[in-house]
């Protein structure tokens, strides 16, 4: 007999209640900003085939609802009551993701039978490898980001495998920091597994089973009736990451939608390939793999948001990811940074679905969440110092019904700031500026969210800063239906004076005493066409500082004297305005679309086929070469085609021509 | 003068709660709300004492209020239109907030409305470092320019939040002061003598909630003295706060942002209070109205307390009595989703139109109307006759449900009630997981008007063995605020590494906090009495992002030796982390004081001792199961002292309706308390 709904509904709040236990568990008994400040961990209720079941509404991480713990927990033969096991290999099923994270299930019994598992992610600080935090963009393979462990068990009938615990502190940076965190997680499994069986025995081990398949079901419809009122077709969208590595080229990621009818495929097919650098999303090819779904999740609940996170929602999509590209790398592609492409992959289908469903879709939110990390030198006490400043954070995009959130939001939302008193207390830096940047909101009839500005002074020789996961410096955040991109983020030292440095897309620099450091985020993308935007709130978006009075003249063609709006003069420059432009269904900026002039469909087109059929080895090298060559025409008309690129470069590289 | 008032407002009534000291009697009475007429509940409540009580208001020792003013000007934005000064550079502080949202999943999400927009928002020249030092002196043209733009843009007030001020609150009283003759009309309030602590946005969003308010509590305040010297009150009125203790109405007029919460933390100390008389330690209080349903822990007979509580979707960085929302009360509708599945809330019909049962209007169905469908509500009227149940209107509502679940009536009002409950369940649980504390030894106490009815069910989904029900649920906030001690608490941020060199710094901080509190006590609050102190201070290991407040004792800090204060901050990490760095530097963070009045608990009349099982009113229908089943209905006038009786029973009175669900029995002890157990 199928579980009926009132008993569903209310397991539905039990189970959840379980994973929020776990994760209140390890919140408050774990001391690492990891946890404690980023939230950077996730807690999870999964059936007895490893899919995620419940999670934890309020409290970390928001990227794991559709987790599959299947394949990394099959590499471990047989379970046993009071296991423990573990991974942070992103190679061994492609269930972590990069080296500090660290991954672990607890396996809940009924007598010989397994129900279902606890599970849950950290992320460690430092898991060893090249640099501190083990992540840097520099790295190359993934054996240089931190020592790996393949699914096994720490805990084996309760007790702890101590062996395998020295070398993990032995290999790590800041090993009482791993320890305590995982001494709080192990703790949170145990209370899973107690509310676990608290539940079994209250609706019995074959209602618990059947219940936990049917809230699989009950998330699988809600994401198929939404799925049902979006129009059956093909969507495609591209979008860049600034660089594939170090001064490097553009890393492209490309998506076609195909909804037909409740059920949709995601082919990223034409997305790069792999990179000889650490911004690989290692996904194993997983069709329904989390991270590639992370921006279906984020679209799912804007569309509902009465649904029901779990792994049931991502049952009607299905992913196509071809081998040997920057989202299925091969072992031992180098992986740490994912997070920088994970915010391009999300924002690629956040425009697909705005070309579906447009009445119901945001623009681009600003895509790049930048961690600010300072090490310096206190000229009192003489001691290092190693912190985390702020993480700088953009604007959400405009909305259908309002503008987008300034300063964070949508897919940014999770990050929380460190205030000024406490950095100044504890750092030796002087904070200049910490708010919002005006006219960094992409114009529109619903604006882009303000991206965030920091500017600090440092003091002390030697002083290195980085800014990890900084993207959006040159592609903006793009505008939709007639509304402007968002404006590109920047870093610059000593702004305004003969020391200037423009920085680019630099994530790592070096300051002398003095030096002032300037980073702002980029602004949310707009929406709706910015001359529809009633004058009066332009008005007030100029009395509030949000907008300049010469960007309501130029972008919005809002006139205004003496506070007021100049009706005549208004509605005239507006009629030259609505003239002059021409609005697509996206902006994306002067950026991409020089870029896209020479990488044109038709050549990214011919490069992906290339690539395709080279070995995996030589992609990222003959990619560079090709956009080299593109690159050296200084007129179009003389620019080669890829092809002619491509059988040039064949002829300087006789090995080349020998593996074709 | 023998009588203590206590009259606390609600969402819909006011209640009193008198006590006679001569006699240990206790009076109470519940009124409907005038909240647009301030102090005309308070005047018509009191003579309603006179006439059915006997009150003499010459003989009033002591008036004690609790309003929800403060609150429902947050909540319905309604406060004062503020401008705020900050350092020059830092102007976005409250819009950016933390920047993490409450509500992250989807991408239209936002932070709260900032209640100072950003046109009223100027950045002065001034900077003052983390340090104390002066690097940047107070630009007194700049701040008179922000003043007379402030008053051109229509702002009443102005609250002054310079950086660092924590610190070195220099600049920020030199702002006052100029303000003060550059502005003469608009109240300033700075944000160190608010709360003068570390964080720049949670004490400036502190000092604006209190700048907000202002206006309209100090109104309100005036006309309750009036209202109260009129009625020939003589004794000074006081007002409760969100940390459980009280303050002199007159002082409220100004630090108003401490009575916010008031009205959940007086009831948690009026549960604390009937808990401790009957005997029991830990305590999870249950407080459910009809538009919003509260719990809080109470450990070894102390209520918790914590900073960060939120009002209407805005922090509030006061200690407060930590009380957490697990929903909206017995007004939480009830609906069918898509795939047929039913849910109760978020939306709540609240106190309008409410209940469709209440015939007021509401049609659709909540949880009172399950009740009411189910039979427990509607055999004697509800709120001191004020309600009376219309169990048609409970099923027409209902019905219209069941339609949509494909069960019948009956089914589909239970399955309302076990919704809720798992609701209620699912968010009571992250409470326990945030203290990791044991269910299994602790007492569940409902209260409130709709608590009772839901106690015993919430019990058996939490697997909790013990219920007990006051005497008189309906009035326990009025009780917290009679009983409640003067207090305020005190802070001031030290942020140094914890060794002898900042051990005398750690002494002079605590001197002066103390110095402070008797000024406060003994001057500003007129208390003559013994005071009660007690020391604290956020702790942590250097490099973590987080404090814990370790509690101190004062020859701790007499004795001068610093090492007794960081091996109790190793042992409370220990307790709480499950190990101890002995080898890390600790820092100090902030210091904390809190001082207390001492006063006399009260002591109630107690009944005298019964035999054996009182006698049911009648038996009524019930449906549970799925099955109409017989169940008696006691009224709680009838419940003496040493009366047991066991469930499944219904228990009627005047201000709630209690539910006894089958296996839980119990007495009645002398204060007239139920103590339900159900044997494990």
């Amino acid at each position: 007999m199928p579980i009926d709904k009132v008993t569903l509904q209310i397991l539905a709040n039990h189970v959840r209640a379980t994973a929020e236990s776990m994760a209140y568990t390890l919140y408050r008994t774990a001391h690492s900003t990891f946890v404690k400040e980023t939230e950077d961990f996730t807690t999870q209720i999964t059936d007895a085939a490893g899919l995620a079941v419940a999670v934890p509404m309020d409290l970390g991480a928001t990227w794991y609802p559709g987790i599959n713990y299947g394949r990394a927990m099959a590499m471990i033969g047989s379970y046993e009551p009071g296991d423990i096991a573990f991974t942070n290999d992103p190679y061994s099923g492609f269930l972590a993701t990069h080296v500090p994270d660290l991954h672990m299930w607890k396996p809940i019994f009924h007598g010989d039978e397994i129900l279902c598992f606890a599970c849950g992610h950290i992320h460690n600080t430092d898991m060893g490898g090249a640099v501190p935090a083990s992540l840097s963009r520099a790295l190359t393979e993934v054996h240089q980001e931190g020592v790996r462990f393949p699914p096994m068990k720490l805990y084996r009938r309760g007790v702890l495998n101590e062996e395998i615990l020295e070398v993990m502190l032995l290999n790590v940076r800041k090993p009482e920091q791993n320890l305590g965190d995982l001494k709080a997680f192990v703790g949170a499994l145990n209370t899973g597994e107690r509310k676990a069986r608290a539940m079994i025995e209250k609706f019995g081990p074959e209602t618990f089973k059947q219940g936990l398949a049917a809230l699989l079901d009950y998330a699988e419809h809600q994401a198929r009736e939404i799925l049902r009122g979006i129009p059956d077709g093909e969507y495609a969208f591209a979008d860049y990451a600034d660089e594939d590595g170090p001064n490097g080229n553009p890393c492209r990621l490309a998506l076609r939608l195909v909804i037909a009818g409740d059920s949709a495929i995601l082919d990223f097919t034409g997305s790069d390939p792999q990179l000889t650098s650490a911004l690989n999303v290692p996904t194993g090819g997983d069709m329904r793999h989390t991270l590639l779904l992370v921006g279906i999740y984020y679209v799912l609940y804007t569309l509902n948001p009465a649904l029901l996170l779990n792994a049931g929602l991502t049952r009607p999509f299905t992913c196509i990811v071809p081998e040997g590209t920057v989202l299925n790398p091969l072992y031992p592609a180098a992986v740490g940074m994912r997070s920088l492409t994970c915010a391009r992959l999300r924002s690629v289908i956040f425009g697909a679905f705005s070309l579906a469903i447009p009445e119901r879709m945001p623009a681009a939110p600003a895509g790049s969440s930048s961690i600010l990390n300072v090490m310096t030198t206190d000229n009192r006490t003489r001691r290092t110092i190693l912190a985390a400043i702020n993480p700088v954070v953009g604007g959400a995009g405009g909305m259908p019904h309002r503008d987008g959130t300034n300063g964070s939001g949508a897919d940014g939302a999770y990050l929380k700031n460190t205030p000024v008193e406490i950095t100044e207390a504890e750092v030796p830096v002087q904070i200049l500026r910490y708010g919002l940047l005006p006219d960094s909101g992409g114009a529109g009839a619903h604006r882009g969210g303000l991206a965030t500005v920091l500017e600090f002074k440092v003091f002390a020789p030697h002083t290195r800063i980085t800014a990890r996961n900084r993207d959006r410096s040159r592609f903006r955040p793009w505008g939709i239906l007639g509304g402007q991109a968002g404006q590109p983020s920047d870093f610059v030292l000593n702004s305004g004076t003969d020391r200037e440095v423009r920085l680019g897309n630099t994530d790592t620099i070096a300051c002398d005493p003095g030096d002032v450091v300037h980073i702002h985020s980029p602004g949310g993308g707009g929406r709706g066409d910015p001359l529809e935007r009633d004058p009066v709130r332009v008005l007030l978006d100029v009395v509030r500082g949000y907008v300049s009075l010469a960007a309501a003249a130029r972008e919005y063609g809002v006139l205004l004297h003496d506070g007021a709006v100049d009706v005549a003069a208004t509605a005239a420059r507006r009629a030259v305005l609505r003239r002059e432009r021409q609005n697509g269904h996206f902006a994306f900026g002067p950026e991409r679309e020089r870029h896209e002039a020479v990488w044109t469909g038709e050549n990214y087109a011919a490069l992906t086929e290339i690539l395709g059929g080279l070995p995996v080895h030589w992609r990222f090298f003959v990619k560079a070469r090709l956009f080299e060559h593109l690159a050296r025409a200084t007129e179009p008309a003389n620019r080669p085609s890829v092809r002619e690129a491509f059988a040039a470069l064949c002829a300087s590289y006789p090995e080349l021509g020998a593996i074709l | 003068m023998s009588w203590r008032i206590g009259a606390d407002i609600g969402g819909t009534f006011i209640d009193f709660c008198a006590f006679d000291e001569a006699t240990g009697r206790l009076a109470t009475l519940k009124l409907l709300a005038t909240p647009e007429e301030p102090g005309h509940e308070v005047t018509e409540g009191l003579a309603l004492l006179e006439e059915r009580h006997g009150l003499d208001p010459a003989e009033v020792a002591a008036f004690v209020h609790g309003t929800t003013i403060g609150i429902n000007t947050i909540i319905q934005r309604k406060g004062a239109d503020l401008a705020l000064l900050t350092t020059a550079g830092f102007e976005d502080v409250i819009e950016l907030a933390r920047l993490r949202m409450p509500e992250m999943h989807g991408l239209f999400c936002a932070r709260a409305e900032p209640l100072v927009p950003r046109d009223r928002i100027f950045g002065i020249p001034e900077r003052i470092l983390a340090d104390g030092a002066e690097q940047t002196p107070l630009d007194a043209g700049a701040l008179r320019r922000a003043a007379a733009a402030a008053r051109a843009k229509g702002a009443q007030g102005i609250v002054v939040a310079f950086l660092n001020a924590y610190r070195n609150a220099e600049h920020e009283c030199r702002a006052k002061a100029i303000l003060a003759e550059a502005a003469p009309d608009l109240f300033v309030f700075t944000s160190a003598e608010v709360w003068p602590v570390i964080r720049e946005y949670e004490r400036s969003t502190t000092a604006i909630l209190n700048g907000y308010v202002h206006p309209r509590v100090a109104r309100y305040l005036d006309s309750l003295e009036v209202a109260l010297a009129r009625r020939g009150i003589a004794a000074a009125p006081m007002v409760t706060k969100s940390n459980g203790g009280v303050m002199s109405a007159a002082r409220g007029k100004t630090a108003c942002v401490n009575m916010l919460l008031s009205g959940t933390a007086s009831g948690v100390m009026g549960a604390a209070f009937l808990a401790r008389q009957a005997g029991i330690g830990n305590l999870l209080t249950l407080d459910v109205g009809g538009t919003s349903a509260d719990v809080a822990l109470v450990i070894e007979g102390r209520p918790q307390f914590g900073m960060g509580e939120t009002i209407g979707d805005l922090p509030l960085y006061l200690p407060s009595v930590s009380v957490t929302s697990i929903g909206d009360g017995g007004g939480s509708i009830a609906s069918v989703d898509g795939f047929g599945v039913l849910k109760v809330g978020p939306e709540s019909a609240g106190s309008t139109p409410g209940p469709a049962c209440y015939g007021r209007g509401g049609t659709r169905a909540t949880i009172t109307d399950a009740m009411a469908v189910s039979g427990y509500l509607g055999h004697t009227p509800l709120a001191y006759a004020s309600v009376a149940i219309d169990r048609s209107r409970a099923a027409a509502a209902v019905a219209a449900l069941a339609r949509g679940s494909g069960l019948g009536l009956h089914a589909t009002a239970e399955a309302i009630v076990k919704i809720a409950i798992s609701n209620m369940y699912a968010e009571i649980n992250k409470l326990i997981a945030r203290y990791g504390a044991d269910l299994r030894d602790f007492t569940l106490m409902p209260f409130g008007g709709a608590g009772p009815m839901l106690g015993c069910l919430l019990a058996d989904e939490l697997d909790m063995e013990r219920v007990l029900i006051p005497r008189r649920p309906g009035i326990v906030s009025a009780l917290g605020g009679l009983i409640a001690d003067v207090r305020n608490d005190f802070i001031r941020t030290l942020f140094v590494d914890a060794g002898w060199a900042t051990m005398g710094a750690v002494a002079e901080g605590f001197a002066s906090l103390r110095a402070e509190a008797e000024s406060w006590l003994r001057h500003d609050q007129r208390f003559a009495g013994p005071a009660h102190v007690t020391l604290s201070a956020d702790m942590r290991y250097a490099g973590q992002s987080f404090e814990i407040e370790v509690e101190l004792d004062e020859s701790w800090i007499a004795a001068g030796v610093m090492t007794t204060i960081t091996e109790a901050f190793h042992r409370r990490h220990q307790e709480i982390y499950d190990f101890a760095d002995r080898g890390a530097i600790v820092q100090i963070i902030n210091l904390r004081l809190v001082i207390t009045s001492v006063i006399a608990a009260p002591v109630f009349l107690t009944e005298e001792r019964r035999w054996g099982a009182p006698a049911p009113e009648k038996q009524v229908e019930v449906w549970r199961d799925g099955a109409p089943r017989k169940m008696p209905l006691y009224f709680r006038s009838g419940l003496q002292r040493g009366h047991s009786i066991a469930g499944p029973a219904i228990v009627a009175q005047e201000d709630a309706t209690i539910v006894l669900t089958a296996g839980f029995a119990g007495t009645v002890d002398a204060c007239g308390n139920l103590h339900l157990r159900r044997p494990g």
